[in-house]
């Protein structure tokens, strides 16, 4: 898929792991860890609201475009 | 109290009924093809040749058809009293049943040349792969669909 998910980027750089995020935003680490691994089909327009809010970034900086 | 996992239990039982009796059928195939060439009106192309043989193929042929379907069911029903309903292997199950339908329909249409009877058997065979056919479409959709679900974030 052309779209890239840079969420491990955003986390390292603010450095908070995968369980405290999961539990921050409301969502299971299993499910946090398919959108890290880019195997999501869609992301809610409240999780990412909510990705935004705890790791203090805008929507450009966790989705990305690359043209395959 | 009637509910859906009595219903499940119920289907699971009627498939492996309905499994045995093929098994008991198939053992009285060639008498009955025997006996049916005996009493049956010859009305088709080749109506003046022995049915008999054809007869015999035709229907070892639809029971191999039958057992595939009947296994496909068996898996279906299994996979849904494990609450996983819209995976592609019941897709594939779909898929088989309606191919071996419309295969025992097109051999009953063979059949249909020394019997031209057969030819309604055919049309209910064909019929009845056409409408399983169009089920695996939309079980394709929704396999999909769930799929898409499963994995919004």
């Amino acid at each position: 898929m052309p779209i890239i998910v840079n969420l491990d980027v955003m986390m390292a750089k603010r450095k908070i792991s995968s369980m405290e995020l999961a539990e921050r935003i409301g969502i299971t680490s299993a499910n946090l860890s398919i959108l890290k691994t880019g195997k999501a089909k869609a992301v809610r327009f409240s999780t990412l609201e909510k990705i935004c809010e705890e790791l203090d970034c805008q929507p450009g900086d966790i989705l990305e475009f690359r043209k395959e | 109290m009637w509910n859906k996992n009595k219903s499940l239990y119920l289907s699971r039982i009627l498939t492996d009924v309905c499994a045995g009796l093929a098994l008991i059928f198939a053992l009285f195939v060639p008498e009955g093809a025997k006996w049916y060439n005996y009493i049956s009106e010859p009305i088709g192309i080749l109506a003046d040749h022995n049915v008999a043989l054809p007869l015999i193929i035709v229907i070892y042929f639809c029971e191999v058809m039958a057992f595939v379907v009947l296994w496909s069911l068996h898996k279906l029903l299994g996979n849904i009293s494990k609450e996983k309903v819209f995976i592609p292997e019941n897709t594939s199950c779909l898929r088989a049943i309606s191919w071996a339908c419309m295969l025992a329909g097109f051999s009953m249409i063979v059949l249909a040349l020394w019997r031209a009877i057969f030819i309604f058997a055919a049309f209910l065979l064909v019929f009845f792969g056409l409408v399983m056919r169009v089920l695996k479409n939309v079980f394709e959709n929704a396999v999909e669909i769930k799929s898409e679900n499963d994995f919004t974030i």
